[in-house]
């Protein structure tokens, strides 16, 4: 900037430039609006409504003695890795109940845990800040094997290795995200853009997708491109903190789960808002949704204690999956898509299908 | 309560909003509240309460909601104190019934202010131990709660004990009623805010910065954050969109299509593992698998992401690919995405070394990019990172893949067979009812057997590839009729690629992959209904002829039988064939397909014994298996087969004058044996393909319990639609089917019956 042109313009301060980001959203909102021809219940008419859904309680996972804070199934689709809030971590073979691994970390609330997509390497983390990964193998202690990868500011909140053993993905309370290279330990990316904590992240679903996407206490809901770690698309909507996103099998929209006791499904190529799953009679948070494989189901897990199945065109719950005695903290659906996991501040997961 | 007097950094909840209004309509009695009443218990009255199953009824119209839905809302406003049972000081929970419960005073709902403090406990705990033990007495936690306090407060203590003694006098001036009540609530409010040990308390949070009661929500903003803000959202409206029909149409059509993919929308086959406890569905479905079932052979067709996806999809892409001689597309896209995923360490070498083998002029597997993403591959060489090849991948991902081999794989022949021989597991439960038992002995030793009794009977070394490897038995599926094991091709180099001529024009000769079939009884004894007592045949090694002709040939040899197959009908041929360069799979009528399907062995050496490209596979399936019904069955088959077999090495035999064996025991096949050595083209692993297409396929479609269906060898022939294939003019245009012949007579000449034992001597 010239001289001139600073006492032209005046000097950019937060003020100038949050009036102007002001304006922008504003214009923005008109310009979505100018498309929004038509809802997605409407367009869903001709489906065939979801009468009945024989979704049961199938395996009960006892094991932690603490709150169930996270999960993550094995891209074998019968394991499942747990971490809880006194600091465990139980690799479960969820289809015969029983526990293969328990990895005492040294924090409490671990809040994250992922599973590798080669199955044999596990990464978890919360309050200490770090994401530790364990190679799993069955002849000796994993966790001597453990290694440290990364560390954020502040507690880190979710995880996720995108497709490779070799990276990983994590987002934390010091609002960013970040890559690692698992190898090295060496920051390969860092995300920054939210206001508050990240809460949630997911990977598109394509194979070769370089995009994520992440929920913040913010309200936001970001969707970042790998590669050069700037955020593409941003979506407002929710009413609180966004705990919870995941992008739909399409690859062509996020449904998000948030404190306000919405879930909502925002489309990225419309780049808008398209469904607000809620009722009346929800007034509780939600902590975690996934899809069924094809998209047609929304499975959401509630501070309540229930998880709400939604139908996620026609915009309609199907049923209420009631079974946990505390909050539903984290769920999700099967890799093959054949069954439904939740874990529970009961200390339980449990295994539906 | 005033939400203005609270500190706006506070974090809260917005559910506790939310349950504040619900509480509060409630409570409005002149408007459809709840009713509250003194209620009547025996002879003492309790004063302001309402009960259980009025509050659900409220509920449940209010809200319009379910019983089961309704009470879990109940339970959960008790659980955070807006109203507790008035009978039971223990346990927050609310029952459908004529129970009694009490409202909380709004001063005491959660999170109004900030959680109170020990002192506050201190002093409610110390006020009861000075009232009436029988309606105050502390409950054995709250004593140890005071002790503890009492001992962490000591220099406080005397200030409790004032402050308790306070306010035991001020609740003096009460009226009984009105003192019921609130120290109902007050008691309440410690059960929720100091909760029994072991108990859940609705109000814990997660112990992190921001979610606490005081937790400052929002980081302080800098500049930077405004400018990127600024930034994205000028971004965002140069963006282009889509209308929001356009967008909602596709996702609405996306999921009708996965619709049936969706195991908890649509029922899988055979059936859920976490329902019914059988894993046959995973073992069908496990990521690398012999033959994969119709529905997922479907699935690839939906998009080129769901073949590449899929690693048995990328495999068989591969596979054709590679018979196409243009598979360094492909190799070249994995690569590249193997090496985005690489560990920072080896990025460097990765780079180099794919720059080497498919971008270098003169590289072994060139691929064909354009020029201008060329120098931008250069450019980026400079600085070799993850993202490299990203143009040229992408160059390569859409132009030559998704928009030349894709469509081309789709609707070739190749994979028009494997959507044919695709496993179709709901017709499978009659097989599984037979004996799962037995499946697990017998399937799981078998493949093996095979292999090793056919090596030797070769005559050549045979080198098990790559595709071994992967497709070794321990990814079989040893729980299901089919145990396959294919040690198939490992292929070297790639001539040369067609991928962007127009391959339509390259004439297709289909050679011949002739079969040794043996059949045997390795899988068991279980197999022999229809058994014969014969002994095996022993099988006449491979002659493997070279027309010379030609740059390929495929001698097909006998394969030999074990001497541990115990109740065989054998077919055994053996013959050469001239080939055409080129082996291309061509349809045939599934339906038409004879229907013995079963262990297979099936080898291809190539002639050049420099490359040997052997590949087998075993596959034990219905025919061993199938229930008795098959009893009836199994034997037209095989005559079928038989004959086919026959006829189809006379031909070869007679065009090219090679010897040919083949020699016919019994009636049932529930192994065949192929062997075939051909010339060092990688058409092998086609031939493979094709004989385990023909041979697996009936399994599923041959309607078992109607022999008569089984269309007699003669009819066969005229069925098969034979199109792009062309053929030596001598050798026998017979394509997926190689016992398949157009000559009918021929094939009449040796029919056989179930027991009976024939041998076909060459001519």
């Amino acid at each position: 900037m010239t001289e001139t042109e600073g006492k032209d313009c005046p000097i950019e301060t937060i003020e100038s430039l949050t009036k102007e980001a002001e304006a922008l959203k504003k214009k923005l909102e008109d310009e979505r609006q100018k498309l929004n021809d038509i809802t997605l219940a409407t367009v869903a008419d001709r489906l065939d409504i979801i009468n009945y859904m024989n979704i049961k309680p199938r395996r009960t996972l006892k094991g932690h003695q603490a709150k169930v804070l996270c999960s993550d199934w094995s891209p074998d689709k019968r394991h499942i890795v747990s971490s809880s809030q006194d600091g465990k971590m139980i690799i479960w073979d969820a289809f015969t109940t029983n526990k293969e691994h328990a990895v005492t970390m040294p924090t409490t609330w671990v809040m994250a845990c992922a599973y590798a997509p080669s199955g044999n390497l596990v990464a978890c983390g919360g309050l200490d800040n770090k994401v530790t990964v364990y190679p799993l193998s069955l002849d000796e202690d994993v966790t001597l094997k453990k290694k440290t990868v990364g560390t954020h500011t502040s507690y880190m909140s979710c995880c996720i290795f995108p497709n490779s053993d070799q990276q990983i993905l994590t987002g934390s309370g010091d609002s960013t995200c970040a890559l690692w290279d698992v190898e090295s330990g060496q920051l390969l990316q860092s995300f920054h853009g939210h206001s508050a904590d990240v809460m949630s992240i997911d990977l598109a679903p394509s194979e070769t997708g370089n995009t994520f996407v992440s929920g913040s206490c913010d309200k936001m809901v970001l969707i970042w491109d790998m590669r050069s770690g700037q955020c593409v698309q941003s979506f407002e909507g929710h009413e609180s903190d966004v705990n919870s996103v995941k992008f739909h099998p399409s690859g062509d929209a996020v449904a998000t789960g948030s404190d306000d006791a919405t879930c909502r499904l925002f489309d990225l190529r419309a780049d808008k808002e398209v469904a607000v799953y809620s009722k009346e009679s929800i007034i509780f948070g939600v902590n975690s949704v996934d899809f069924s494989v094809s998209g047609r189901l929304l499975f959401a897990g509630y501070n309540d204690y229930t998880v709400n199945v939604w139908d996620t065109l026609k915009c309609v719950r199907v049923c209420l999956l009631y079974g946990h005695e505390n909050r539903v903290s984290c769920l999700q659906v099967s890799p093959d898509g054949t069954a439904l996991s939740t874990g529970s501040w009961d200390y339980t997961l449990r295994v539906w299908a | 309560m005033e939400p203005d007097h609270r500190d706006h950094r506070c974090h809260r909840p917005s559910a506790f909003d939310k349950m504040e209004g619900l509480v509060r309509e409630m409570q409005d009695t002149e408007h459809g509240g709840v009713p509250v009443r003194s209620q009547k218990l025996f002879l003492t009255s309790i004063p302001a309460a309402f009960m259980g199953y009025d509050l659900i009824e409220w509920l449940m119209e209010r809200l319009g909601i379910e019983e089961s839905e309704a009470l879990n809302l109940a339970n959960q406003l008790c659980q955070y104190g807006y109203f507790f049972p008035v009978s039971d000081s223990k346990n927050l929970v609310v029952k459908d019934d004529s129970s009694l419960y009490r409202f909380q005073s709004p001063y005491y709902w959660p999170w109004q202010n900030r959680p109170p403090d020990n002192v506050e406990y201190a002093i409610y705990l110390a006020k009861r131990t000075l009232r009436n033990k029988q309606r105050h007495g502390l409950e054995d936690y709250e004593l140890e709660a005071l002790s503890n306090l009492r001992k962490n407060l000591a220099n406080k203590w005397d200030f409790i004990t004032m402050q308790a003694e306070e306010q035991v006098k001020l609740s003096k001036v009460l009226k009984k009623g009105d003192k019921i009540i609130s120290d109902s609530q007050e008691r309440a409010y410690w059960r929720v805010h100091r909760p029994p040990p072991g108990m859940v308390t609705s109000l814990e949070q997660c112990p992190v910065p921001t979610r606490s009661w005081n937790g400052s929500r929002t980081r302080k903003r800098t500049i930077e954050d405004c400018r990127r803000d600024v930034e994205l959202l000028k971004n965002s409206l140069s963006r282009t969109r889509v209308k929001v029909s356009q967008a909602l149409e596709g996702m609405v059509q996306h999921v009708e299509t996965y619709a049936e993919y969706d195991p908890l929308i649509t029922p899988t086959q055979p059936s859920n593992p976490w329902v019914s406890e059988d894993t046959t569905y995973w073992q069908l479905n496990s990521a690398l698998v012999e033959i994969p079932t119709e529905k997922r052979v479907r699935r690839w067709a939906l998009s080129m992401e769901e073949l590449v996806s899929d690693p048995t999809g990328l495999q068989e892409f591969t596979n054709y690919l590679r018979k196409e001689y243009s598979h360094e597309n492909i190799r070249f896209w994995m690569a590249v995405n193997d090496l985005r995923r690489s560990a920072q360490s080896q990025i460097q070498r990765k780079v180099n070394e794919i720059f080497e083998e498919f971008l270098a002029p003169g590289a072994p597997c060139e691929i064909n990019i354009d020029g201008k993403t060329m120098e931008k591959v250069h450019q980026e060489m400079k600085a070799p990172s993850r993202f490299t090849f990203d143009a040229a991948q992408e160059h390569v991902y859409t132009l030559l893949l998704k928009k030349d081999c894709y469509p081309r794989f789709i609707r070739s022949e190749y994979y028009k067979n494997l959507l044919a021989t695709g496993i179709q597991p709901s017709q499978k439960k009659r097989f599984f009812g037979f004996g799962q038992t037995k499946k697990k002995t017998s399937t799981s030793s078998a493949p093996n057997q095979q292999l090793l009794q056919q090596q030797p009977s070769q005559g050549a070394t045979v080198t098990c590839g790559a595709l071994s490897k992967r497709r070794g038995s321990d990814r079989s599926l040893s729980g299901s009729a089919h145990e396959l094991a294919v040690s198939g091709v490992k292929d070297s180099k790639v001539p040369h690629s067609h991928s962007q001529s127009n391959l339509s024009d390259i004439p297709y000769r289909v050679k011949k992959p002739s079969i040794a079939i043996v059949a045997g009884a390795s899988t068991s004894e279980e197999v022999c209904p229809w058994e014969s007592g014969n002994e095996p045949r022993s099988r006449k090694n491979s002659a493997q002829l070279d027309s010379g002709s030609s740059s390929s040939d495929i001698s097909v040899a006998v394969a030999e039988v074990s001497e541990r197959v115990q109740r065989v009908c054998t077919l055994t041929q053996q013959h050469t064939v001239d080939g055409s360069r080129k082996l291309s799979t061509s349809t045939m009528d599934p339906p038409r397909r004879a229907s013995v399907s079963v262990p297979i062995t099936h080898s291809t050496t190539t002639g050049d014994s420099s490359k040997r490209k052997v590949s087998s596979f075993e596959d034990n399936s219905s025919a061993a298996t199938s229930t008795s019904s098959s009893v009836f069955v199994i034997p037209s088959d095989t005559d079928n087969k038989a004959e086919e077999c026959t006829s189809t090495s006379k031909t070869v035999v007679k065009n090219h004058g090679l010897a040919k064996a083949c020699s016919v025991t019994g009636a049932n096949a529930p192994i065949i044996s192929v062997s075939s050595v051909a010339d060092d083209l990688p058409v092998d692993s086609k031939v493979e393909e094709e004989a385990e297409a023909t041979c697996s396929q009936q399994e599923p479609l041959a309607p078992l319990a109607e022999p008569d269906s089984e269309s007699p060898a003669s009819e066969l022939p005229p069925s098969e639609p034979i199109t792009e294939v062309e053929v030596d003019t001598e050798a026998k245009s017979n394509d997926v089917c190689p016992w398949e012949d157009d000559n009918p007579v021929q094939a009449k000449t040796c029919s056989i019956t179930a027991s009976a034992q024939r041998t076909l001597n060459p001519p």
